[in-house]
């Protein structure tokens, strides 16, 4: 009762309190915050490394897999499979309008399939926009308009409208303006043509005029047709030693770009259809040559005579073969499944082995050092944390010292050494769980608001905290996990009433005459 | 002649000062009967607060030498938990300086003893009873009309008659008092001390007052009292009878 009492008392009518209430607070939130970020940093992480690849991956670099159709045919009769899509994966160089080459990874695709194993269409960013986003209130987002609003019959004519511009980034192809049909196209990440989009801190992007008399903004689309405005990939094909051949090289347009949010992907990946990107790489089906001709002595007639170099039609290769798996069936069973798929695939059809890894198997090493990072981030920012236990501890030392002689009293009046040790107690605990709730609510503001924060330190002080290139998002995780919450709140009430157990223990075990007698 | 209710029977206390042992209390012994006022007197450092904090069991007596004993219970028997029980109950102390908790207002500092003593379930279920017992004693100190004042907008004569209010909230057996008027002037202690007798007086037939024992240097104060007792040398010499009861 009377604990209750001085509590409040000692609560309201004294500053030290409320500066112990203050350091469990900024504890809290810096712990909570640290590790809200970082975590939704990792589970972004965890998302994107899906991104591309679906669940499990068949993975053959060296010779690659021919019939694949079959492999897929008899991976998309396993229950346990959903879909099943081949894909040719290869490095290339990209050279962009305004002289600039750059090291590019070159995803060969079967739009319809790739998206049903990876969700292909919902990351094509160029498409109509209904409403502008919250940070957007002028609706400078260009998907907020018609991409020509000028010209309509131009925008129809070469396909310049959002519905198009879509369907045609699903499909992988661009009507030609000279020709008027349909020609295949890539669809780069935003990131790619860097200067080109340029990233509004709200999260759209603005593309910038390439040319000095662009037709209008989105001659980016248009660029084939235009003498300075060109895209060049290039490709390597190897053979099946591995030897490089010619260098492969075509010009294309750009029908769409894509955005995962992850800047590994957004900056570093091509997506080009599958037919095409094979016939460059030498993996499509053709008739080639295996034996070398010459001349030869016929056994029978003891006469030489010419022999014709062997062919034969070796059908296309793909060196990939990504699988989603049938809704509840965990990654690692269908991993363990697709193993026997394709085990028995490469005995019928006397294929060389090939790598069957789950998403998390392919990112296990940069998970597991995220894992480590955040882990070690916590371990400091917890360590920093406990200085606020000793500063509840040495605050409460203080208080004790200064209330030694109410501790007298209050013994005098009968009470006893529990009593007075859960006086003390108490008031930790007070001081912890209105520091811990202000923490979280501080916490909670901050991380809710971490994106705009961001900006505004970027805009007011030129600080760039979190650089895309760095942190692989284009966007600070901002959410704020409730058992996150719970745990470090709870940690901070805790850590107040360890900080004040000493003390308290201190103040149980006084000598009340001492204590009376203090001055 | 009635049983002592309070008895210190040879008690010795000997500090420790580093490695020197201080003997304060050598062989002391005195009686407190029901419804006495005995005065302790002595010199300064003779051992005065010490003897009384040892008969309100906030301290101990060297161990296996002497023993306090209230009504008939040594207090060394007592577990921790009894004797605050003792303290909360059976006595009530008021010291020179006042030590009035400052956090508190009047009526919380009467209170406090109570809420000590009956712990939260047991003071709320008596809240309104003590809460008038409280302003009854305030009232008899003449304070009805600073209950909600804090000490420091007391004088000092002031405080220490809510000191004895809130010695007396839980009608102890025996009031402790050391020194209750060394910090005032001779004419407030007067009017405290007149205040303490009518109180006492309240009690009607002389086993049922209140019984008092009070530590003193004064001569004059301690005539106030039915008996005085004497420290001298950490020994009590007693029988300087003022008036004549036992
Ligand atoms: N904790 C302690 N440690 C060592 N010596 C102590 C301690 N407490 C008291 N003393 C000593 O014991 C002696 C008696 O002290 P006590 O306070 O009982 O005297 P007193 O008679 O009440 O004196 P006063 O009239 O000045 O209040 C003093 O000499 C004092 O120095
Ligand atoms: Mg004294």
């Amino acid at each position: 009762m009377y604990q209750a009492l001085l509590t409040r008392r000692y609560l309201t009518r004294r500053i030290m309190p409320l500066l112990s209430a203050l350091a469990v607070c900024l504890s809290t939130a810096m712990v909570l915050t640290t590790w809200s970020v970082m975590g939704g940093f990792l589970q972004v992480l965890l998302d994107s490394g899906k991104t591309f690849v679906g669940d499990v991956k068949i993975h053959q670099p060296s010779r690659g897999m021919q019939h694949y159709d079959k492999l897929i045919e008899s991976l998309e009769a396993d229950p346990q499979v959903a879909r099943a899509t081949p894909v040719v994966e290869t490095f290339g160089v990209l050279s962009l309008p305004g002289d600039v080459t750059k090291p590019i990874q070159v995803l060969g695709i079967e739009p319809e399939s790739y998206n049903a194993v990876t969700g292909y269409y919902d990351t094509l960013h160029w498409r109509a926009l209904e409403k502008p986003s919250k940070h957007d209130p002028d609706q400078t987002d260009p998907r907020l308009h018609p991409p020509t609003p000028e010209n309509q019959d131009r925008a129809d004519r070469l396909e310049l409208t959002w519905p198009k511009i879509l369907e045609n980034g699903m499909n992988l192809r661009r009507i030609d303006p000279r020709t008027l049909e349909h020609v295949p196209a890539m669809v780069p990440g935003i990131e790619v043509s860097g200067h080109v989009n340029q990233r509004q801190p709200g999260g759209w992007y603005l593309p910038q005029p390439l040319v000095d008399n662009p037709v209008d903004i989105f001659d980016w689309y248009t660029m084939p047709s235009h003498p300075r405005a060109k895209i060049t990939l290039r490709v390597l094909p190897l053979t099946d030693s591995g030897h490089a051949v010619e260098m492969a090289s075509r010009i294309m347009p750009v029908a769409n770009e894509f955005r995962t949010g992850n800047y590994v992907f957004d900056n570093n990946l091509t997506i080009v259809p599958l037919a095409l990107l094979q016939d460059m790489m030498h993996m499509d089906a053709a008739e080639r040559v295996i034996g070398r001709g010459g001349i030869e002595i016929d056994p029978q007639t003891g006469k030489e005579r010419i022999v014709p170099p062997r062919t034969v039609v070796e059908p296309a290769r793909v060196n990939t073969v990504l699988v989603s798996a049938a809704p509840g069936v965990a990654v690692n069973d269908l991993r363990d499944r697709v193993q026997e798929i394709y085990d028995a695939f490469a005995i019928e059809n006397r294929m060389p082995d090939a790598s069957v890894q789950t998403w998390e198997q392919i990112n296990a090493g940069f998970i597991g050092a995220v894992k480590k990072e955040i882990a070690l981030v916590l371990v400091l920012f917890t360590f920093i944390s406990i200085t606020a236990v000793f500063l509840v501890l040495s605050i409460f030392w203080s208080m004790v010292n200064e209330k030694t002689r109410d501790i007298g009293i209050l013994r005098s009046l009968g009470a006893s050494r529990a009593g007075i040790a859960w006086l003390w107690l108490r008031y930790g605990l007070v001081i912890g769980l209105v520091g811990s709730a202000l923490g979280g609510l501080l916490s909670y503001v901050i991380v809710r608001n971490i994106n705009p924060i961001h900006e505004w330190l970027g805009s007011a002080f030129n600080v760039v905290v979190w650089d895309p290139k760095v942190y692989y998002f284009t966007e600070i995780p901002n959410k704020v996990d409730p058992t996150t919450m719970m745990i470090v709140l709870a940690g901070g009430v805790l850590a107040s009433a360890l900080g004040a157990l000493v003390p308290s223990l201190r103040a149980a075990f006084m000598d009340p005459v001492r204590a009376l007698r203090y001055e | 002649m009635t049983a002592p209710i309070l008895q210190a029977k040879n008690v010795h206390k000997t500090y420790r000062l580093g490695r020197v042992d201080v003997p304060v209390l050598h062989d002391a012994s005195m009686q407190v009967h029901p419804g006495e006022w005995v005065a302790i007197l002595g010199a300064s450092g003779s051992g005065k607060s010490t003897l009384m904090h040892l008969l309100g069991g906030l301290d101990r007596p060297d161990p296996k030498k002497g023993s306090v004993v209230y009504e008939g219970r040594d207090l060394a028997q007592m577990s921790a938990r009894e004797l605050d029980q003792y303290r909360a109950s059976a006595v009530g102390f008021v010291f020179q300086s006042y030590h009035l908790l400052p956090e508190l207002n009047v009526l919380e500092n009467v209170l406090s003893g109570a809420m000590v003593r009956y712990g939260r379930f047991g003071y709320a279920a008596r809240k309104s009873t003590l809460r008038s017992r409280g302003e009854g004693l305030l009232d008899a100190m003449g304070l009805a009309h600073r209950l909600g004042h804090r000490p420091v907008e007391l004088s000092g004569g002031e405080r220490q008659r809510v000191a004895i209010a809130r010695s007396l909230i839980n009608e102890p057996a025996v009031l402790l008092a050391d020194e209750p008027t060394g910090n005032l002037d001779q004419k407030t202690g007067d009017a405290i001390l007149d205040a303490v007798e009518k109180l006492r007086d309240r009690g009607g037939e002389d086993a049922a007052k209140q019984t008092i024992v009070m530590v003193t240097h004064s001569r004059e104060v301690a005539k106030r009292a039915d008996r005085l007792v004497e420290l001298v040398d950490g020994r009590v010499r007693s029988g300087s009878e003022a008036a004549g009861v036992s």
